[in-house]
């Protein structure tokens, strides 16, 4: 059963997703462990601790609540906050050593962009499994550890189903509702209710239609959309192996691209807004209030509402770049000749951008990429790496020690 | 007062500018009281030194000293205030920064320090991250060696405590809001440095006491 915590962090964290909500860091004990008990760890985000605490409801285990600041598994570890440190500190400081006689813990596998195994292992001697993306397949996921075979391409995937994009369309639309009903108040107060109205319907059904359109968002018909100026202007993706690279072309050096002249979908938000408006021409009749003034007031409420929410939308899904910064979209290169085909990258890619062909390493799926760099941070040989649209090369290390920030100190660093 | 660090170690370049700011001041006499301890050829163990202005004070007084952090951005300032300051080029080399945890403190060894300090670092520790460094610096100090702590503390005096938390509160949603985290003051941290086996010579608080300055000493024997 779980318990009345369970629900009450569940609806606090998703009501306000975006910020943090931290959480007790140390050792939970669940069940009843012994010696030989699995070791799991998550990170302090508080909703975290009590989804992984019910996905071990009837086991026997630890649980170890590593640092993180409050913040999610995937932001923390990709944004620098779960981090090596977060990881060797619960290892040593927990007590956890005393409790069992083996070394192995079970990470989340979105935490290996910001953990390296490598490091835990000589630091703490612990060796790291990485777990599947989501809390809910540890279960089955211990069974197949124990079965002896690796986990499935399911479990290791991030994808972008209804319920996350709910969660996402709370994240935009709880804290905006409130921000947009204190200003209405003051303002506008007759529009209040239908202002707040507005700014639930319009997230939920940007992101409840998501698949309808999301096609649309990766380009990878291979043909640049109309707002690209100077068409291959800019280089293409460089790196030390001497195969030339073919990049995409990139916009004007003034920055102003299909992203920030009509973000992200263009097109699409507009007909979505459209579709809304046309929305309010009955509802208005229905209530005997329509006139020019209220189509204009509508129109702009919803149209900045549509943009608010279009401003990163695909920075906003798991399932694609963020499109706010053209020179930021990084691309994986892999060097052919230092891969040893140990498949860690397969392992620990949430996106199934590799496999494991000939004893190497392909890279099969870089249209899903989403420059995570799990797969750059963990690579034993450091084979992978990161090469800018600009001509910049960022090198395993620089990577693994200036993680992603909104200020992109990774690229500059980078130079 | 010290919540807005945290603002101010999310850009480690406007640090210093910030902390005295910040600590009305207060926290460059604390540093000079702390170093006025340190004599010349010691070796001591800076935890958690960030832009190393203690490391560097110091080592201006002829001492041996590392200094640690787990934030490589504020390491880098360390290194280079350490680079552009105008003390003697044979001192300089007696300091020594490095990216280490309080984790991986136990592959220090035995008795290796004559002192450590620690300022403004355990506020932003676990419990359990507390207990192991004070196991550890029992270790690691010589019997007879130093232990150095100041940080920010929760008024032990029920009024003075209601208006701390007051003068806080706002600091603390603002810290919050900007950063996602704050930091927790230390109740009775004197207390918890006698438990772990070290002699606390004296506590200096201020007249808040919400800052407090620890001198405590390892009697050895275990």
């Amino acid at each position: 059963m779980p318990s009345l915590k369970y629900f009450f962090i569940n609806i606090v964290g998703t009501l306000l997703r975006g910020f943090p909500l931290p959480a007790k860091t140390g050792l939970r004990k669940i069940g009843n462990p012994d010696r030989s008990s699995p070791v799991f760890l998550t990170c302090n985000y508080a909703v975290s601790v009590e989804r992984v605490k019910k996905a071990l409801e009837g086991m026997d285990c630890y649980l170890l609540v590593a640092n993180s600041n409050g913040i999610n598994v995937w932001c923390a570890s990709t944004g620098g906050h779960l981090s090596n440190h977060s990881a060797v500190s619960v290892l040593k400081t927990s007590g956890i050593e005393q409790l069992v006689d083996h070394r192995r813990v079970i990470f989340p596998q979105l935490a290996a962009a910001g953990i390296e195994a490598g490091v835990v292992r000589k630091k703490t001697g612990w060796h790291v499994i990485w777990g599947p993306v989501h809390a809910k397949d540890i279960p089955r996921f211990t069974q197949i550890l124990e079965d002896g075979h690796r986990k499935d391409a399911n479990m290791r995937m991030v994808k972008f189903p209804l319920l996350h994009r709910l969660e996402m369309a709370v994240m935009w639309a709880f804290p905006f509702s409130l921000i947009l009903a204190l200003l209405t108040y003051i303002f506008w107060r007759q529009m209040l209710i239908l202002t707040v109205a507005a700014s639930w319907i319009v997230p939920l059904f940007v992101f409840i239609t998501f698949p309808l359109y999301s096609g649309l968002l990766t380009g990878k018909k291979g043909k640049n959309h109309g707002f690209y100026g100077n068409y291959g202007s800019y280089g293409s993706y460089p790196g030390p192996s001497k195969e030339p690279h073919v990049g995409r072309p990139l916009s004007g050096k003034l920055g102003i691209s299909k992203y920030t002249v009509l973000f992200n979908i263009g097109w699409v938000s507009l007909i979505l807004w459209l579709v809304f408006m046309l929305g309010v021409l009955p509802y208005s009749l229905a209530a005997g209030t329509l006139s020019l003034s209220l189509l204009l007031r509508w129109g702009f409420v919803s149209l900045s509402m549509m943009l608010l929410v279009n401003i990163d939308l695909m920075g906003s899904t798991p399932v694609y770049k963020s499109g706010l910064h053209e020179e930021r979209l990084l691309k994986v290169m892999l060097d052919r000749e230092r891969c040893t085909g140990c498949g860690i990258c397969v392992d620990v890619c949430p996106r199934n951008c590799f496999s494991i062909e000939g004893r190497k390493a392909v890279i099969t799926g870089s249209e899903r990429c989403v420059q995570c760099s799990a797969c750059i941070v963990q690579c034993p040989e450091d084979a992978l790496y990161f090469a800018s649209p600009l001509g910049k090369v960022l090198m395993p290390d620089t990577i693994r020690m200036y993680k992603l920030n909104m200020m992109g100190s990774r690229l500059k660093k980078g130079a | 007062m010290y919540v807005l660090m945290r603002i101010l170690e999310s850009s480690p370049e406007r640090y210093d500018m910030g902390i005295s700011v910040v600590t009305l001041g207060r926290i460059k006499p604390a540093y000079d009281r702390i170093a006025s301890h340190i004599k010349c050829g010691m070796k001591v163990l800076d935890i958690g030194c960030g832009t190393g202005l203690l490391s560097i004070r110091m080592a201006e007084r002829g001492a041996l000293v590392r200094g640690i952090d787990i934030n490589p951005a504020m390491l880098e300032i360390a290194k280079k205030r350490l680079k552009q300051s105008d003390m003697p080029e044979e001192l300089k080399e007696n300091v020594e920064f490095s990216e280490m945890g309080v984790a991986e403190l136990s592959s220090v060894s035995e008795g290796s320090y004559d002192a450590a300090t620690s300022t403004l670092c355990f506020s932003e520790l676990s419990q359990d991250e507390i207990r192991f460094t004070l196991r550890e610096l029992r270790r690691i100090i010589k019997p007879g060696g130093l232990l150095l702590i100041a940080d920010e503390t929760v008024p032990k005096n029920l009024v003075k405590r209601f208006v701390y938390a007051l003068i806080r509160l706002p600091l603390v949603i603002v810290t919050y809001l900007i950063t996602g985290t704050t930091t927790k003051s230390l109740r009775e941290p004197a207390l918890q440095i006698e438990e772990a086996g070290f002699a606390v010579e004296s506590i200096n608080m201020n007249g808040m006491e919400s800052f407090t300055e620890i001198i405590a000493r390892n009697p050895g024997s275990h």
